[in-house]
């Protein structure tokens, strides 16, 4: 199924500049494994070994998944993942 | 309003805009926090200066172009001429009603973050990097906060603010977004937890509520974090 990703301004040098792509995946985790076969450098940014990045969220809709089953939220086709890092500067 | 004392930490893209939407709404009182001077390659988006500013401290440049408007809303200016550090957080925090933080850095807004819940003062969040950037309010209590969100300072390599470049309109209308959830909690109207996210290139804000974790280490059930022990803002900085 695909589902909507959204790209925040400081990950799209990996997206070529594309502030949303598409992805498949049944799972956010799924999702991830994706996108980063599409846009090698991804993964890297969004995880590391104990899972998400503790300075990047991701949201499904309004939810973190953080509190949903994290990794393992079930994703249905149409949905809409939005990554927000953590961002300094001004 | 009149009566509100508010801290701003940081005089750069997004602090000067705050300011002068803070200004101009008559605040009582607005503690400028800063010890930078005014670099060249401020001036696209740091709007309360121009280049015979350039080489001058920042607070000085920022109070010269305040004054007049202060004089007429009747806010009082105050410049505190020194870093926001792990020393002088929580007297600063503690000094205000309300303190908004547009710093460069993380480990200023983890501090920031950390002296606001330890002394029950609000704290509004601001950000900026290249097209993107995000504002919110913090309640004095937290649920959410900011180590909700984002857990802690973050470590290894990360890109170089200078580098990454800041647009100048974007921090423009997010310096107004932070300046109008000061201007919510100090009126009695505050939006607790709502991450307001700019894109520059696409002019579109969104909003998403941030939710409070049960074991963040600053607002959660069994807090850990009691003091601003400067070892805690070690890390990068600036994610992006």
């Amino acid at each position: 199924m695909a589902v909507t990703v959204r790209i925040p301004t400081p990950l799209r040098s990996l997206t070529k500049g594309e502030e949303t792509v598409t992805a498949e995946g049944g799972t956010v985790r799924a999702v991830i494994d994706n996108l980063e076969g599409a846009h090698p450098g991804l993964r890297e940014r969004l995880l590391d070994e104990k899972g998400i990045r503790r300075f990047v969220n991701l949201y499904l809709g309004d939810e973190d998944v953080r509190f949903l089953d994290g990794l393992d939220t079930q994703l249905k086709s149409g949905d809409e993942l939005s990554i927000i890092p953590a961002i300094a500067g001004g | 309003m009149s009566a509100a004392r508010v801290l701003l930490i940081g005089l750069g893209g997004l602090g000067c805009p705050a300011a002068l939407a803070l200004v101009r709404a008559g605040i009582g009182e607005l503690v400028l926090c800063d010890d930078d001077v005014v670099d060249e390659g401020n001036l696209h988006r740091q709007i309360l200066y121009g280049q015979a500013d350039v080489g001058a401290d920042k607070l000085d440049a920022a109070r010269a172009a305040l004054a007049h408007t202060a004089a007429r809303t009747g806010t009082r200016l105050t410049l505190v001429r020194e870093r926001f550090l792990p020393d002088n957080a929580r007297a600063l925090a503690r000094s205000v009603d309300v303190v908004i933080e547009g710093a460069d850095n993380f480990a200023t807004k983890f501090l920031v973050a950390d002296a606001g819940r330890l002394e029950q003062r609000p704290v509004v969040h601001g950000a900026g990097i290249r097209w993107v950037g995000t504002a919110w309010a913090v309640s004095g209590a937290g649920h959410p906060c900011y180590r909700c969100l984002f857990e802690d300072v973050p470590v290894g390599a990360q890109p170089n603010c200078d580098s990454a470049g800041v647009m100048g309109p974007v921090v423009g209308v997010v310096g107004a977004c932070m300046a109008e959830l000061a201007l919510r909690v100090v009126s009695g109207r505050p939006c607790w937890g709502e991450l307001w996210s700019f894109d520059g290139k696409v002019d579109v804000l969104r909003r998403v509520a941030v939710s409070a974790r049960l074991d963040c280490p600053l607002c959660g059930r069994s807090p850990s974090i009691d003091d601003t022990d400067e070892s805690r803002y070690q890390g990068g900085s600036c994610a992006a």
